[in-house]
């Protein structure tokens, strides 16, 4: 597949795959739940409505959906195509500062806006992203340690049991990225124990529609990392999405929101995954 | 307002002072030999490849610092201040041991006068005292180190030494870089000799600290380079190693005081403890991978932290002038005390947001493409080290990754609370107007964008300054050229979509939702409270400490007045002062023997001469 084709896949179905796991989840909780589409109806709902922000934010408030969505975009075309050897030389660390810069902005967006809940929000969010940017960064570089420091052949010496470590330390990664149970909660509306919610909590509208665009497109972007570096490549890799999607709901259904600072645990337990993942192939046990 | 012309003058005649020296590049060397010579006392001066990036960075920083001095600023510093870039282009183009000591000495006595500038606060007076001591223990190292290694060329001659330096007994080499390591890294602000620094360095007038951040520091790193890469070199495996340790415990230990701190000066001294932690880690990391018979690999390092040598001293300079700007609008740099300067500071604010993403490493500014290339290095080596190296260096880009996080907290703190919502105090800051201070931030701030959008401009130079160093000239790095343009691009669109959006569609603005009371300036969220979580997940090595002190009213439920206090230790800060307070004693119970009395010192004078006889006999 190549990168434009599965850019274009990914942008257009990251909101349905939101919406799925939206739906699933419901129903394991015995909900009806809403219709899997719902997502595109609320980004089209939200697009068309005028946009209304604090009194007194400055004009960072208002860019920063749009850096956000940006950042989204270019994370989106720098994730390796499924199936394909690629002579894309993307890098483990500019794809962890790029996520950096889109929360940047919303960070100083949201204190900004000067509220308390947005800035308790921030201040989290910032806490939590510099305890997964090691996790996160060491994880794509056992996958980039494959192909000698780039992803261009990542799945041609892939190692099973280290790629699935790898896997696990992004996946833990992902759960913080995309707000899910055990370190968010993305239905809440509590005040004191919101997340990404809390920082996005005073935009509305079209920002608030880029927001949560952006939002899918990352989130849409860690399932295809996460699958590439379980075993196989291919159909496989697209049947690992499958299984991800519904074993997200199920460990969101599984679990109940951790205490804020337990939360770290869960990142040290990622980060080592991740360097038993480079444990792994430094040991030449890679074709494990 | 003469003087500060004057003063302007004599900083930008400095900086003509290093342009000269650059184009000098090559020319042959300068001795001056004082007239009671003997040969180890012999000044010798030249413009070598190694000095060049250093002397750019000089190059670039002190117009800024001249232009901010016209308008801000004591009216005497330029001259001080040039004084002080003459010392550090001294130690630059120091080719002898007593030349490089000559010009190191008077750096760091210029440079103990910038930081006693208010020497009327007690704070200052402990400072100055800490930040003496310090750097006369590491320049007592630093005379050690090269003496050991003239002895052994029988020559003080840089150039001499050098040639020798590859017969080198591993006892001598080892002791040397020791002792380097140990001079150099007390000046650099290494864990465990860092405590002065986030003392000195916010002491300092403004653009004192925009030099001793952005300049001095960089002088240790260039003297570890040469120590490491000429003097002694090469460095052993082992030795690569302990500096690569060493250099990202410091990063570690700098982004992490920096995330917890509420002081805007004090903040950016812990970060650029950190950064000059990544530094001379890197530095490790070059010599480990030379030792391994990776040259490309160890030009790459080199290329990286001399890259991030610029990057820091950009970025940092302008956070520390800006420092200055904030502390005459607001008369303080308390985080807890600033708020809404973005208003009150419409010109230098947008500066300051480029230096705060610089620092925080986002793309496309000048500490993505510097911090980018560190971590390649640190990734090619993994691939090709030995296992138990590979395992270091695995932990290495974790804590670097760690670290880097950090401090995007940090700076995050730094603009979002002192420069967006509202004032945190009564009597808000004055309004400034586009003046020379304004004109000075832009200039670093174009720096730190052009070299960020523009890397390969920077790499081009700086290889074949690390080329001349580890012999190698093969090193391409395809990739970066274009990466901060191809990651930027798009935030950069979006972010002028959504403003055109918000213009073409209209944003209304209703007041922050907060529960239905009102947003006062005490309601927002205050630096000590954004990095709690930090505080608390890193509690065992912060020891976070809580006092709240109610004033209660008329009823225990509704006290009028809580004074809410949270200190951090320091755990090294205090040993120092531990190891300070053993010291006096031991000097106060050794001035017994200076008792004053004439005929206690005759008896040492006869005891003395007795002692010799004997000795010499």
């Amino acid at each position: 597949m190549s990168v434009a084709i599965q850019f274009t896949l990914l942008v257009v179905l990251a909101p349905l795959l939101q919406g799925l796991m939206r739906s699933i989840r419901a129903k394991l909780q015995g909900r009806p739940g809403p219709s899997p589409f719902q997502p595109y109806r609320d980004l089209r709902k939200l697009w068309g409505k005028a946009a209304v922000l604090p009194a007194g934010s400055s004009a960072i408030a208002v860019a920063a959906p749009g850096i956000v969505f940006g950042a989204a975009l270019t994370f989106a075309t720098l994730v390796p195509p499924i199936g394909g050897e690629t002579s894309l030389e993307v890098n483990a660390v500019a794809l962890a500062l790029l996520l950096a810069l889109g929360r940047f902005a919303l960070v100083l967006a949201a204190l900004a806006t000067r509220s308390g809940f947005a800035a308790m929000a921030a201040s989290r969010e910032m806490t939590f992203a510099s305890l997964t940017e090691a996790p996160l960064i060491l994880a794509l570089v056992s996958v980039a340690l494959a192909g000698q420091g780039t992803f261009a052949r990542i799945t041609a010496s892939q190692a099973p049991l280290a790629g699935i470590l790898a896997a696990g330390a992004l996946l833990l990664v992902m759960l913080s990225e995309t707000a899910r149970m055990p370190v968010d909660n993305q239905e809440t509306h509590y005040e004191l124990t919101m997340i990404h919610e809390g920082l996005v909590l005073e935009y509305s509208g079209w920002e608030l529609a880029l927001l949560q665009a952006a939002a899918y497109v990352r989130q849409a972007s860690f399932f295809i990392l996460a699958a590439l570096m379980l075993p196989g490549n291919g159909l496989s890799s697209v049947a690992w999405i499958v299984v991800l999607i519904a074993f997200i709901p199920l460990v969101e259904r599984m679990y109940a929101k951790m205490r804020l600072f337990e939360v770290p645990q869960l990142f040290a337990s990622a980060t080592v995954l991740a360097l038993a993942s480079i444990g792994l192939r430094i040991a030449g046990l890679g074709a494990w | 307002m003469t003087i500060r012309i004057l003063g302007c003058a004599a900083l930008l005649a400095t900086a003509g002072l290093a342009v000269a020296a650059l184009a000098l590049h090559g020319a042959p060397s300068v001795a001056i030999v004082p007239f009671i010579a003997p040969m180890e006392l012999r000044l010798e001066f030249s413009s070598t490849t190694l000095a060049m990036p250093f002397l750019a960075v000089i190059a670039l920083v002190l117009p800024a610092v001249a232009a901010w001095g016209l308008r801000r600023g004591a009216p005497g510093d330029g001259f001080r201040l040039a004084l002080f870039a003459v010392a550090m282009i001294g130690v630059f183009l120091a080719q002898s041991v007593a030349a490089f000591f000559f010009a190191w000495e008077a750096m760091s006595l210029v440079s103990a006068f910038l930081v006693g500038a208010h020497h009327e606060r007690r704070n200052v007076q402990r400072a100055l005292f800490s930040y003496i001591i310090v750097s006369q223990l590491g320049a007592l190292c630093i005379v050690v180190a090269l003496a050991v290694l003239g002895a052994h060329a029988g020559s003080f001659r840089f150039a001499d030494i050098a040639r020798s330096a590859a017969g080198l007994p591993i006892g001598l080499r080892s002791a040397a870089i020791a002792l380097a390591l140990v001079g150099f890294g007390s000046k650099a602000g290494l864990v465990p000799l860092h405590f002065w620094l986030p003392r000195a360095h916010p002491v300092a007038p403004a653009n004192a600290s925009a030099l001793l951040s952005g300049i001095m520091l960089k002088v240790a790193v260039y003297g570890l380079l040469v120590v490491g890469f000429v003097l002694a070199a090469p460095l052993p495996l082992a030795w690569g190693v302990a500096i690569l340790v060493v250099g990202l415990l410091t990063a570690f230990t700098g982004a992490l005081y920096a995330a917890v701190d509420s002081d805007f000066k004090r903040l950016l001294a812990y970060s650029s403890i950190e950064n000059l932690g990544i530094i001379i880690g890197t530095l490790g990391l070059a010599s480990v991978a030379a030792a391994l018979g990776a040259a490309a690999l160890s030009t790459l390092a080199l290329v990286a932290l001399l890259f991030h040598v610029v990057s820091h001293a950009a970025f940092k300079s302008l956070l520390f002038l800006a420092a200055g700007t904030v502390a005459e609008a607001a008369q303080t740099t308390d985080l807890e005390h600033l708020g809404g300067l973005a208003r009150s500071l419409p010109f230098s604010a947008p500066l300051v947001l480029v230096g705060c993403c610089a620092a925080a490493a986002l793309p496309p500014l000048t500490g993505f493409a510097s911090e980018w290339l560190v971590f390649q290095s640190f990734i090619g080596v993994l691939a090709i080290a030995t296992p138990l190296l590979q395992a270091v260096v695995a932990v290495a880009i974790g804590v670097l990754a760690a670290a880097s996080g950090l401090a995007a907290l940090a700076f995050a703190k730094l603009f979002g609370i002192a420069f967006l919502g509202e004032p945190r105090t009564t009597h808000p800051a004055a309004r400034e107007s586009p003046d020379a201070s304004v004109v000075a931030l832009a200039w670093l701030a174009l720096a730190c964008i052009a070299f960020g959008l523009a890397p390969a401009f920077v790499f081009g130079p700086l290889r074949s300054v690390a080329s001349s160093l580890t012999g190698d000239t093969t090193l391409t790095v395809a990739t970066l050229p274009m990466l901060p343009v191809t990651l930027a691009a798009l935030p950069f669109l979006g972010a002028v979509v959504a403003l055109f959006l918000g213009r073409r569609w209209g944003i209304r603005f209703a007041p922050t939702w907060t529960c239905g009371s009102a947003v006062t300036t005490r309601s927002q969220y205050t630096a000590t409270a954004f990095s709690k979580p930090i505080r608390r997940i890193f509690g065992f090595v912060l020891f976070p400490e809580r006092q709240k002190t109610s004033d209660l009213g008329a009823s225990h439920w509704f006290p009028t007045r809580i004074r809410y206090e949270v200190t951090t230790h320091d755990v090294i800060d205090e040993g120092a002062r531990n190891v300070a307070a053993f010291v006096q004693r031991l000097a106060r119970r050794a001035r017994i023997l200076q008792a004053g009395l004439l005929r206690i010192y005759l008896v040492y004078a006869v005891v003395a001469v007795l002692v010799v006889l004997v000795v010499s006999r």
